[in-house]
C-alpha cells in the first residue's frame, strides 16, 4: 500500500521560493532551538503571520517538524536527519563489503547493516537484490521490525516490547519479528562497539518460516557482526 | 556550519515527549489517503442522500432546490476549513470532541462528545434502516412474492448487521477497504444514472433550476438548512488521525474532498431530478421515489434497481463509516478518562478499539431492530433517526466551530480570516438548529422531542460525571513520539508498547494502556 507516496506530491520547480522558505524555516527552528512558537518564527523571519502557518504547518504534515505536546511550540522532526542522510550515505569499507557480500550470496534473502545512533535507525548498507520492504515505515515506526525492537533494546528501553526482545536477545543471541505486515519475517542480530553495547544490526528478512527455527541463520551471522562492528562502530 | 547541520550532526537533547502515544493500540498508521476519504465519504453516504435529501429539499419548493443545495454546501465547506484547523495540527481519534475539548475545555469538550454519539449513532442506525428499506426494494424486484412484514425488514437489517460486526471487528484495514469499495461502486451507479438521465433530458431551460418569484429567500434559506443534513459526517475522517498514514496531511485533504465532491454530486442530483420533472412536467415533491419515475418516463425502467442497488450499498457503507467514527470517539473519551476505562481497550490482534465497539455496535443494531419489531413503519424510524442524528451532528459542528479561534488564539496562531469564517459558521449552525426544529415540530414529527430528550440525558450524564470525580484535561491526541523528534529523548520510559505493533509482545501491556 503506497498511498501516501501517491498522494505525496510531485516535485515541480514551480515554486522553487516555497523550498527556499521552507529550508530557511528549518533552519530557524534550529537556530532558536525546540519549543520555539509559530509567532516568534514569523518575527525572526520577517514573514506574514499567515504565510509562516502556512509553512510550519506543510512542514509539520510532512514530519520534518513536530509540534511540542502543548502544540503551541516546534521542534525539528527525526525526518530532518533522513535529508541529510541522503546527501551523504555512510560507506563500508572494501573488506566489511565482502564480508556482508559473502553472507547475501549463501543467505539468499535480504540482509541489511543498520547503525544506532541515538534513537535513530541509519541505514549503513542496504541489500541492493532484496531491499527493505518498507523504509519510510521503518523510519516513522520502527518497533514493528526486528531492527526496530533491537534500538529499544540498546536505549535501555522498559516497555513489554523491549524486555521481550531483550529475553530473546538473551536466549538466542538475536531479536525476531516473524510477520512484517506480510508474510516476511525478520531477525537481527546486534553488531557491538568496543564496550560491548549494542551499536547497530545485522538483519536478515525473508520468508516467514526461515526464521521459525534461526539457529542456522544467526550461527552464519553473528561472526559477520562481530568483524564488520569496527567499521560500523 | 549552518544551524540545521549542527542540529543533524549532534542533535541538541529535547525533552517533553513520550515514549508512546497516549492513544497507542490502534493500529497506527496503517491506512492511507484514499481509505481515508472513503471513511468521511461513506460516513455521508452521498449516493443515498442525492436522492433522500434532494427530494426533502424539493417539498419545501422544487424551483428553490439547487440554489438551497449549493447554499449548504457552502457553508458545510466553510465548516470543513475550520475543523481542518484542528486536523492540521495535531493526530487525533476523537474529532470533534478532541478538537471542541482542546479549545474549550471540559464541559464544552463532553457535550460536542455526547452529540457527536448522538449524531454517529443515530446515523448508524439510520443507515441500517435505509439499508433494509432499499435492500428488500431491491430483492422484491427478483423476488416480487416476498411479503412486506416487518420481520422481512429485520431479517435484512440482521444480515447487514452481521456483515458491519465481522468488518468492524477485523481492522480499520479490511473496514475502511470495504466502506471504499462498496461506496465507489454506489457512486459510480447513481452518477452513471443521473448522466443517462440528463442526455435523455436534453437541453434544460435554465429558469427551472433559479429560485422563481414565489421563492422568498426564507425559503431558500429553509431549503439550506434541510440540505446541510446531506452532508453530515464529512468530518468523520478526522476519527482516523491515529490510523493514517502523514494524518496531518492526509485528514484535512479527506475533509475537504469529501465537501466539494458531495456537494458536487447533490448539485448534479437536483439539476436531473428538478429538470426531468420540469420537462415531464411532473411534481418532483409529490413523487416518492423520484429516480425510479424519472428512469421510468425516460425509458431507462430497468435503471431504477439499478439506482436501489447503489443506495442500498450507500447505506451499507455508510452504516460501517458512522460506527467506525463513534467507536473511535468513545475509545478517545474512555482514554481521557471520560467514559468507563474498559471502552478504551483495543483488540490484540487487530489494533481495533474492541472495547467501544462491543458496547457501541449491540445498542446501533438493536434499536433499529427494536423499532422496527415494534411496529413502527420503516420511513417513520428512518425520519427519526436521521433528525436526531442531524442535530447531534449540527450541535457538535458549532461548538467545535465556536471552539477553533479559541484553539487558535491559545497555541498563538489565530488570524483574521480563520476567526470570521470560523464564528460566522458558528452562527449560521445555531441558527440552523433553531430554524430546523421549527421546521420539524411543525410538520407534527416527534423527532425533535426524542432528541431534546437524548440532549437532557446527556447533560444529565455529564453532570453527574463531573460530580462523582473531577476530570483533568480533556483531549487526548496522538502526540508525536520522542522516536520521531530529532534528539528526542522520552519523558518517563512508560510500560506501554510502542504503537503500531501486532505481533503478540505488545498484548499484555496494550490492553491495560490507558
Amino acid at each position: 500500500m503506497t498511498d501516501d507516496l501517491r498522494a505525496a506530491p510531485a516535485v515541480t520547480a514551480r515554486q522553487p521560493r516555497a523550498i527556499h522558505s521552507a529550508l530557511t524555516v528549518l533552519e530557524a527552528v534550529a537556530e532558536l532551538g525546540p519549543g520555539v512558537t509559530a509567532r516568534e518564527l514569523s518575527v525572526h523571519l520577517g514573514l506574514p503571520r499567515a504565510t509562516a502557518y502556512r509553512l510550519l504547518n506543510l512542514l509539520v504534515a510532512d514530519e520534518y517538524l513536530v509540534r511540542t505536546t502543548d502544540l503551541s511550540g516546534f521542534a525539528l522532526g527525526a525526518k530532518v536527519a533522513q535529508l541529510a542522510e541522503a546527501v551523504s550515505p555512510v560507506r563500508l569499507p572494501t573488506a566489511a563489503r565482502l564480508l556482508v557480500a559473502e553472507a547475501r550470496t549463501s543467505l539468499r534473502a535480504g540482509v541489511h547493516i543498520v547503525g544506532f545512533e541515538g534513537a535513530r535507525l541509519v541505514i549503513v548498507d542496504e541489500d541492493p537484490d532484496f531491499p527493505l520492504s518498507d523504509r519510510v515505515r521503518l523510519a516513522r515506526d520502527p518497533a514493528v521490525f526486528a531492527l526496530g525492537r533491537l534500538l529499544l533494546v540498546a536505549q535501555g528501553d522498559t516497555g513489554a516490547v523491549a524486555r521481550a526482545a531483550a529475553a530473546e536477545l538473551g536466549a538466542r543471541g538475536a531479536v525476531r519479528v516473524e510477520h512484517v505486515p506480510t508474510s516476511i519475517g525478520c531477525l537481527a542480530v546486534p553488531i557491538r562497539d568496543a564496550h560491548g553495547h549494542v551499536a547497530g544490526a545485522l538483519a536478515f528478512a525473508g520468508p516467514r518460516h526461515r526464521i521459525v527455527e534461526p539457529a542456522a541463520i544467526i550461527s552464519h551471522l553473528a561472526p559477520v557482526a562481530e568483524r564488520i562492528a569496527p567499521f560500523v562502530t | 556550519m549552518t544551524a540545521l547541520e549542527r542540529a543533524i550532526r549532534r542533535p541538541p537533547l529535547v525533552r517533553g515527549f513520550r515514549a508512546t502515544s497516549p492513544l497507542d493500540g490502534l493500529d497506527r498508521r496503517s491506512v492511507g489517503f484514499f481509505d481515508v476519504f472513503a471513511q468521511s465519504v461513506s460516513a455521508v453516504a452521498p449516493a443515498a442522500a442525492a436522492t433522500t435529501v434532494t427530494l426533502l429539499v424539493a417539498g419545501l419548493s422544487p424551483t428553490a432546490t439547487v440554489t438551497s443545495l449549493l447554499l449548504g454546501g457552502v457553508l458545510i465547506i466553510l465548516v470543513a476549513r475550520t475543523i481542518s484547523q484542528f486536523a492540521r495540527r495535531f493526530a487525533a481519534a476523537g474529532a470533534v470532541y478532541t478538537y471542541t475539548a482542546r479549545g474549550l475545555g471540559v464541559r464544552a469538550g463532553l457535550a460536542a462528545g455526547a452529540s457527536a454519539i448522538i449524531g454517529y449513532g443515530a446515523i448508524a442506525m439510520f443507515a441500517l434502516l435505509g439499508g433494509a428499506f432499499y435492500s428488500t426494494l431491491v430483492l422484491r424486484s427478483v423476488w416480487p412474492s416476498l411479503p412486506d412484514t416487518p420481520l422481512v425488514a429485520a431479517g435484512v437489517l440482521s444480515a447487514e448487521a452481521a456483515l458491519l460486526v465481522l468488518v468492524l471487528v477485523r481492522g480499520i484495514r479490511l473496514s475502511s477497504r470495504v466502506a471504499l469499495i462498496v461506496e465507489a461502486a454506489s457512486v459510480t451507479l447513481i452518477v452513471g444514472l443521473l448522466i443517462a438521465l440528463l442526455t435523455r433530458i436534453g437541453p434544460i431551460d435554465p429558469a427551472v433550476l433559479l429560485p422563481s418569484a414565489d421563492d422568498s429567500p426564507l425559503t431558500v434559506a429553509a431549503g439550506a438548512l434541510v440540505a446541510l443534513t446531506a452532508y453530515v459526517g464529512f468530518e468523520s475522517a478526522a476519527t482516523l488521525g491515529v490510523e493514517a498514514r502523514m494524518p496531518l496531511r492526509t485528514v484535512p485533504r479527506a475533509i475537504g474532498w469529501t465537501a466539494v465532491v458531495s456537494a458536487a454530486l447533490y448539485v448534479l442530483a437536483a439539476v436531473a431530478q428538478v429538470s426531468g420533472f420540469a420537462a415531464i412536467g411532473g411534481d418532483f415533491a409529490a413523487s416518492t421515489s423520484p429516480v425510479n419515475d424519472l428512469a421510468d418516463a425516460f425509458g431507462l425502467g430497468g435503471w431504477g434497481v439499478v439506482a436501489d442497488l447503489g443506495i442500498a450499498a450507500s447505506f451499507l457503507a455508510c452504516a460501517i463509516g458512522s460506527t467506525t467514527a463513534l467507536s473511535r470517539v468513545l475509545f478517545t473519551m474512555a482514554r481521557d478518562g471520560a467514559l468507563p476505562a474498559g471502552l478504551g481497550r483495543t483488540h490484540r490482534r487487530f489494533g481495533t478499539p474492541i472495547g467501544a465497539i462491543a458496547c457501541a455496535v449491540p445498542v446501533v443494531i438493536a434499536a433499529p431492530l427494536g423499532l422496527l419489531l415494534s411496529g413502527i413503519a420503516l420511513p417513520t424510524a428512518m425520519h427519526l433517526t436521521l433528525v436526531v442524528g442531524g442535530f447531534g451532528y449540527i450541535v457538535s459542528y458549532a461548538l467545535v466551530c465556536v471552539a477553533a479561534p479559541v484553539f487558535l488564539r491559545r497555541i498563538g496562531e489565530l488570524t483574521g480570516r480563520v476567526a470570521v469564517v470560523a464564528i460566522a459558521c458558528a452562527v449560521a449552525l445555531v441558527g440552523t438548529i433553531v430554524a430546523f426544529a421549527i421546521i420539524d415540530v411543525g410538520s407534527g414529527s416527534i423527532a425533535v422531542w426524542v432528541a431534546a430528550a437524548l440532549a437532557l440525558t446527556a447533560a444529565a450524564a455529564i453532570a453527574w460525571r463531573l460530580r462523582r470525580a473531577p476530570l483533568s484535561a480533556l483531549g487526548a491526541y496522538d502526540e508525536p513520539v520522542a522516536g520521531a523528534v530529532l534528539g528526542g529523548a522520552a519523558e518517563h520510559p512508560v510500560d506501554l508498547a510502542p504503537g503500531g505493533t501486532t505481533p503478540g509482545e505488545a498484548e499484555a501491556s496494550r490492553d491495560g494502556a490507558g
